[in-house]
């Protein structure tokens, strides 16, 4: 069996977030793209909850190899993180995610996925945390002709089939369904775990194997994007607060008094 | 009937018996079908609610295309994906538009695939460019907005998080059946055990009162519970409690949780990151609770109380209490 994880490298979400609350997120001369040199790139934090997925159907003794794959332009870092946590195969796919929207990633995806031996489970996070698309995994799963199951925080297989439940508004709800699938996971899912010291060490070595899409007979037509960023913007936000102030009591009274009068109450 | 329409689809009802986000999501299509100089159409599957032709009268719907197959009743992904994608494949859409559920985080971009078209999620607006479109969505968990332009046939998901004003009179319409081939179709995805939540949602909630990290511990999670009862509403909760476990996920607010819009939102211990107010920021009045002067939720609050959230709580379930 082989297990396939998709990963992606965003721009720190939360310290975006503080550039952003702070009025001090800065977009570039091109009108789309942030240029704060400060924001750190990591691994999308829902891409890592998809490897930790794997991991924990190998600490419940599934068998399988661990393929980690990531289309970009610098996935090294992320992909020796992924080898040192136990990925067998990690494979960077480079190019500039500027020029691709999400079906020139899947289709990069999907065809290495085919050429490369194909997956029994394809894991991947629910949504990146910079586009918040959450597409990839659902354009992927009908490129590979698999069924999509998405927010996951638990996933469980036994013979072939796997055990899913997913978290919706009306509560959990399990799933089943064959393999092979595509499963975005969730936060719920919980924190992700750490590679070992001695694994950490050993995968500095790690080369990431490269596929180009050349490799994949995959020319400019096949990529076209039919999604075009044209403008990203900082949205404002009214501010017309109205501090009430005093001792606990008071401010409690002045505020329900306040709610009343405005006939929110 | 006329090519490049644009076209709302709708599968499974909520609660009230229509599809969830139904009258939002006409509502954006109407304005788009205006501003194309094209028809708005609605393409209902499986059991059609009765108030269904009214409200397409009312958003000036030229056509209700209904389609009844044992397989849409309840509708799966896989049979939802191949009606839409049947029906685009015959009717050549100018743009298929839906609200964005959970169900569709998955059938929006699947049918994109099947069709070849382009997906764009967390659409919050939409305008005409030519024959194109630039739809407006959330990115980075609200902090920021993206404009996407995409040419015809694309497949268009919108979070409800404005009001939607009252629509003009229509005279109803007579639900228009169509027929779709879904004999091939054989759901891949089996539920075995459904989500068994009953309970008021927080969707539905007239007034929230939800609690942050700033409360300390998951043990003061009770008081938020409290002053929602005392006010009458329900209780709602950060992303961070719902990831430590101090309450379940039904209660998270914000853009991977629920999207509401209360008339109140009390936000207590909250700082008002962009991915939680993109689940509240359409609220009628929000009071912020927050020790931190400089928080960012107090920039959309109405009533701000800078102070210690567990010396206030106590008195604001005595004083909600005793009004």
């Amino acid at each position: 069996m082989r297990i396939v994880v998709c990963v992606k490298e965003v721009l720190d979400p939360d310290a975006v977030n503080n550039y952003a609350v702070a009025g001090r997120l800065e977009i570039g001369a091109d009108g789309k793209t942030i240029t704060q040199s400060a924001v750190p790139r990591l691994m999308n934090g829902y891409d890592e909850q998809a490897i930790e997925a794997a991991l924990r159907l190998r600490d419940a003794g599934a068998d399988f190899t661990l393929a980690v794959v990531s289309v970009g332009s610098d996935p090294d870092k992320m992909l020796k993180h992924a080898a040192a946590l136990g990925a067998e195969e990690v494979v960077s796919i480079p190019a500039d995610p500027a020029e691709l929207d999400p079906h020139g990633v899947a289709t990069l995806l999907a065809s290495w996925i085919e050429s490369s031996g194909g997956a029994d489970i394809l894991l991947c996070g629910r949504q990146a945390s910079d586009d918040d698309q959450g597409v990839v995994p659902a354009l992927m799963g009908e490129r590979l002709d698999m069924p999509v199951v998405s927010v996951a925080r638990a996933v469980e297989l036994a013979d072939e089939t796997l055990r899913v439940t997913r978290v919706t508004p009306e509560g959990d709800e399990v799933v089943e369904v064959a393999c092979p699938a595509v499963v975005t996971i969730s936060n719920e899912i919980g924190d992700p775990r750490y590679p070992a010291a001695a694994a950490k060490v050993k995968a500095r070595r790690v080369k990431p194997a490269v596929v180009s899409p050349e490799d994949l007979n995959l020319g400019e037509a096949d990529l076209q994007p039919r999604v075009m960023l044209t403008r990203q913007f900082v949205p404002e936000v009214q501010g017309n607060c109205e501090f009430l102030e005093g001792e606990p009591a008071q401010v409690a009274d002045q505020l329900i008094a306040r709610l009343k009068a405005d006939s929110i109450l | 009937m006329s090519d490049n329409a644009i076209v709302v689809c709708t599968w499974s009802a909520g609660r009230d018996g229509l599809p969830e986000g139904c009258e939002e999501i006409l509502h954006i299509g109407r304005g788009l079908a205006a501003a194309m100089g094209t028809e708005l159409n609605w393409l209902a599957l499986g059991p059609l609610a009765a108030s269904a032709g009214e409200i397409a009268g009312r958003y000036g719907v030229a056509h209700l295309h209904h389609a009844e197959d044992a397989k849409l009743d309840p509708a799966g992904a896989d049979a939802c994906v191949a009606a839409i994608a049947a029906y685009a494949e015959t009717h050549a859409p100018g743009a298929l538009l839906v609200h964005q559920t959970l169900d569709a985080r998955v059938v929006a971009p699947r049918v994109a695939g099947r069709l070849g078209r382009a997906v764009v999620m967390n659409g919050i607006s939409i305008e005409a460019v030519g024959e194109n479109v630039q739809v407006t969505a959330s990115a980075y968990g609200g902090d920021t907005r993206a404009v996407y332009e995409v040419g015809g046939g694309s497949v268009l998901s919108f979070i409800a998080n404005a009001a939607v004003p009252e629509p003009a009179e229509g005279a109803a319409l007579t639900a228009e059946s169509v027929s779709l081939d879904l004999s091939g179709v054989e759901e891949r995805v089996r539920v075995v055990e459904p989500a068994r939540f009953e309970g008021p949602r927080l969707d539905d909630a007239d007034i929230i009162v939800s609690g942050g990290r700033g409360l300390g511990s998951a043990d003061n999670y009770k008081l938020i519970e409290e002053l929602a009862g005392a006010l009458g509403g329900q209780a709602g909760a950060s992303r961070p409690l719902v990831d430590d476990g101090w309450v379940d996920s039904s209660h998270q607010v914000g853009l991977t949780g629920r999207i509401t819009r209360p008339n109140l939102y009390v936000a207590i211990g909250i700082s008002g990151a962009s991915q939680h107010m993109a689940g509240c920021s359409a609220a009628g009045t929000i009071v912020a609770i927050n020790r931190d002067a400089e928080a960012a939720i107090f920039q959309y609050a109405r009533y701000g109380i800078c102070g210690d959230a567990l010396e206030i709580l106590p008195e604001l379930i005595r004083a909600a209490g005793a009004r």
